[in-house]
């Protein structure tokens, strides 16, 4: 009879592949391992450059690093919560006392670099790129239809830098409509890659990645026009032997260099 | 394409299958069989997850699962870590986000089964459990297939509800659909591709499967 | 008085349905429950097996309790040794006639249960069936299954509810003889709710009268059919009255049967039935004809000396119905009032009832 042949095998692949599945992926680390892995958390400014110096890391000592980019208001948040992360490269220091005030840190941290703004358009957009915004003032002006891509302000170091720059600028109010908010400076950056918005206020690094590069042309924006980004890191509390190692390789002059080759201004310098 | 995100993906709908559909199963045969006071009450429940957005989920469950919650407190006095931003924290996001896709369709299934027939079941002998087994299981059959499709390639897709209370720890609770999101941001199509291309063949593979089985339960009659 | 070995029904219920009765089904006969859609037929059936718990019950059968409120005690539906027969027989979909039959012998042992499903596989001659699935089965084979599945049980009672109404007019007598037959052949206490008086005048030999969820009347067929004392009946039905008969003897020559009924003897046309056999008659009122003198030279086989015990008004103005005592029954006939007038019809005048044989309905 056909039916019961073709009910086995539907039950066999109901329960099946999930099993498999289950079976198939690595269970949670032990304890001997987590010592020698970093948890991350990291400003979505840092996501190329980090990338680079984590590789070169790797080969040098052997750990594993798991990073995860996003805002940095967001993590202070999750590790507000609990999330368990060793290490917090933030974009901006506030997040860091913040952190450090509760009593979630190991010291106060250190800064590791100084982010700078840009201004960055895509090829083919109507607005070429100036450090005082003259072609988007003008285009605000006329009243044309003009899309500019900032990273969130009320969690995201760039995003707060963008809209300070702006309103030093006088175009605040114009911009206000036309405005479009990713929810990290990366996202910002990618809405401008994909040629969905007509200009983004992005971090100097990231314009520099050859995703971006390859796509559209910056200039970069006053330092006087916005609080500057001075980008402090911090060791969480339990934080793991991978994750001090790499909080120290991070200050050497190796992970220096490559910060500077992305347009970083290193402390100190 | 990232396997550690796609194996914790499988892993995640495997986990909330084998714990949801018992419970499920009890809740929709009460809520199919049963005349009790409260049952629309609890259906209404039942479907909420369907129509409220994610991030409201989301939210509730952040409040719920916190540090600062019962819940929360006992799981890290228990384990030494934080149920947030865990697997275990996905796990009960996921149970309380699907149970409409569980429940409702093994609901229907057993609510179709007319009502003379499990009379007759007693009336052959059977106590309520073995009429259970024999008689009401296998005519809700497809539908309790339809329930397990559906929860397991939406667990696959869920988004919103996983990042606010997992956050997107690799390994842990970077999930498929969070790996997608986060390889567009990163400018890695390739990869962004590849698993999008995945995910949308499971979906496809999970309609048919459930079409098919919804004309099983037509031909039965 | 009530047969300890029969089934005592007694129950009381507000809502939704409305209950207030009390009746007895004899050990080993059919007893019919009459009445219109709604009266609480199939209710009263269901609360009986158990499937229906009422405010009030008390439920006794083969001297065992299965349910009684005063005292709390209550025996579930699956644990009630009963056999019921559904209206649209609620055969299993996904189980073919074999496993059905397997499924209700649960209470056999596990070895005996093969043996047992081939000899009711066997007895309702569903061998060939036997691997099908209901949804391949014609009306009248489910029927037969779904009997053949209450039976498995070797159950103690047998409920029927309307289970002729879904077949086919020509088929009803075929399977009514069968459930007869069945009957008596395994002596079964059955209690059968229909809305067709065919039924209980081919089948019972006990009848229950419910109306809006009450006993309107209670007793054997032949006392209340010869009384036309059916409440609700009389609208749609011709006055009849429904006896059981014996075959005393066959006349192949004839082509005449001999029944002995109620005390009178009748000459029928032969009934398939051998000798001694029961056969279930009914004569209907309209088919009397009553005489002061014997007559002569008349086509008729049947002449009865009958006492006028009742004159009755009937459905028309101008029609009587007269209630005979017969032998030791009671016929009726239907006679226009100016007959009564002519034969100075009155209570204790003797009379001839004289019966045609073709008049007689017989059903063996």
């Amino acid at each position: 009879m056909r039916a019961p042949v073709s009910r086995k095998l539907l039950a066999i692949a109901l329960l099946g592949v999930p099993a498999l599945a289950a079976a198939a992926t690595p269970v949670k680390t032990g304890t001997a391992e987590a010592s020698a892995t970093a948890l991350v958390a990291a400003a979505s400014d840092l996501r190329f450059a980090l990338d680079e110096v984590i590789a070169q890391f790797r080969r040098d000592t052997g750990a594993t690093v798991q990073v995860t980019y996003g805002s940095s208001g967001n993590f202070a948040r999750q590790i507000e919560q609990g999330a368990p992360f060793d290490l917090f490269l933030s974009a901006d220091e506030t997040y860091v006392e913040q952190l450090a005030q509760r009593g979630l840190t190991a010291d106060r941290g250190a800064i590791y670099a100084i982010g700078h703004i840009v201004i960055y358009v895509p090829t083919g957009s109507p607005l070429t790129p100036d450090p005082q915004l003259h072609a988007l003032a003008v285009r605000l002006a006329e009243g044309g239809l003009v899309r500019i891509a900032i990273a969130n302000p009320a969690h995201a170091p760039y995003g707060r830098a963008a809209g300070q720059t702006l309103r030093n600028l006088g175009l605040w109010e114009a911009v206000q409509p036309r405005l479009v908010i990713g929810e990290n400076v990366a996202q910002a950056a990618q809405f401008a890659s994909s040629g969905n918005v007509d200009g983004a206020i992005i971090a100097h690094s990231l314009a520099l990645a050859p995703a971006l590069r390859e796509r559209g042309s910056f200039a970069l924006l006053p330092e006087s026009l916005h609080e500057p980004l001075r980008q402090r890191m911090v060791l969480l509390s339990r934080a793991s032997p991978a994750a001090v190692r790499l909080y120290g390789y991070l200050q050497s002059p190796s992970a220096r260099a490559i910060l500077a080759r992305y347009g970083f201004t290193l402390p100190g310098n | 394409m990232d396997w550690t995100a796609l194996g914790l993906s499988l892993r995640l709908g495997a986990v909330t299958l084998l714990l949801l559909m018992p419970f499920a199963f009890v809740l929709a045969r009460a809520l199919a069989f049963g005349r009790w006071r409260g049952r629309g009450v609890v259906q209404a429940l039942v479907a909420l997850p369907l129509i409220l957005p994610p991030t409201v989920l989301g939210y509730y469950l952040l409040v719920a699962l916190g540090r600062a919650s019962p819940l929360g407190a006992l799981f890290e006095s228990t384990f030494g870590r934080p149920l947030v931003f865990s697997f275990e924290a996905l796990v009960i996001a996921s149970l309380v986000v699907n149970l409409p896709f569980a429940v409702q369709p093994m609901q229907n299934a057993l609510a179709a089964i007319p009502g003379n027939l499990r009379d007759a079941a007693r009336c052959c002998g059977l106590s309520p459990a073995a009429a259970m087994r024999r008689v009401e299981l296998p005519l809700a059959l497809p539908g309790i297939g339809t329930a397990a499709v559906l929860t397991f390639a939406h667990t696959l897709g869920e988004f919103g509800v996983v990042l606010m209370v997992g956050g997107a720890i690799p390994g842990e609770t970077r999930t498929v659909a969070i790996a997608i999101y986060d390889s567009v941001q990163s400018f890695d199509e390739p990869a962004a591709a590849s698993m999008a291309l995945a995910l949308l063949v499971i979906a496809v593979l999970a309609l048919l499967l459930t079409n098919a089985l919804a004309r099983r339960a037509w031909r039965r009659d | 008085m009530p047969d300890r070995q029969g089934l005592h029904v007694r129950l009381r219920h507000a809502a939704p349905f409305a209950l207030d009765l009390e009746f007895d089904a004899p050990a080993g006969t059919i007893t019919a429950l009459f009445g219109a859609s709604g009266s609480g037929k199939t209710t009263v059936l269901r609360a009986v097996a158990g499937l229906h718990p009422t405010r009030e019950a008390l439920v006794t059968c083969s001297g065992r309790t299965w349910a009684d409120t005063a005292t709390g005690q209550w025996l579930a539906a699956h644990r009630r040794p009963v056999g019921f027969v559904f209206q649209d027989y609620a055969l299993f979909p996904h189980l073919t006639v074999r496993e059905q039959l397997a499924l209700a012998l649960g209470h056999r042992r596990p070895r005996e249960r093969s043996s047992r499903v081939a000899e009711l596989l066997a007895a309702a001659r569903l061998e060939d069936l036997a691997d099908r699935r209901p949804a391949t089965l014609s009306g009248g084979q489910q029927q037969r299954v779904a009997i053949a599945r209450a039976l498995a049980r070797e159950p103690a009672l047998l409920l029927l509810d309307e289970p002729f109404a879904a077949v086919d007019w020509a088929l009803r007598d075929a399977l009514r003889r069968e459930l007869v037959d069945l009957q008596r052949r395994l002596s079964l206490t059955v209690l059968l709710v229909t809305h067709d008086f065919e039924d209980v005048a081919k089948l019972a030999s006990q009848l229950v009268v419910l109306e809006r969820g009450s006993v309107a009347t209670a007793g054997s067929v032949a006392t209340i059919t010869s009384r036309n004392a059916v409440p609700g009946l009389d609208r749609w039905r011709e006055p009849a009255v429904a006896l059981d008969a014996t075959v005393i003897a066959q006349d192949t020559d004839r082509q005449l049967s001999l029944l002995a009924a109620g005390g009178m003897e009748l000459e029928v046309p032969s009934v398939a039935a051998p000798v001694g056999g029961l056969v279930r008659i009914q004569l209907a009122a309209r088919e009397v004809v009553l005489a002061s003198a014997r007559p002569e030279g008349l086509s008729l086989h049947n002449v009865l000396e009958a006492r006028v015990a009742a004159v009755e008004p009937a459905s028309h103005e101008a029609l009587r119905l007269v209630h005979l005592d017969v032998a030791s029954t009671r016929l009726l006939s239907l006679v226009t009032a100016d007959a009564v007038r002519r034969l100075a019809l009155a209570p204790g005048v003797p009379v001839l009832a004289l019966v045609k044989a073709v008049a007689v309905e017989a059903f063996a």
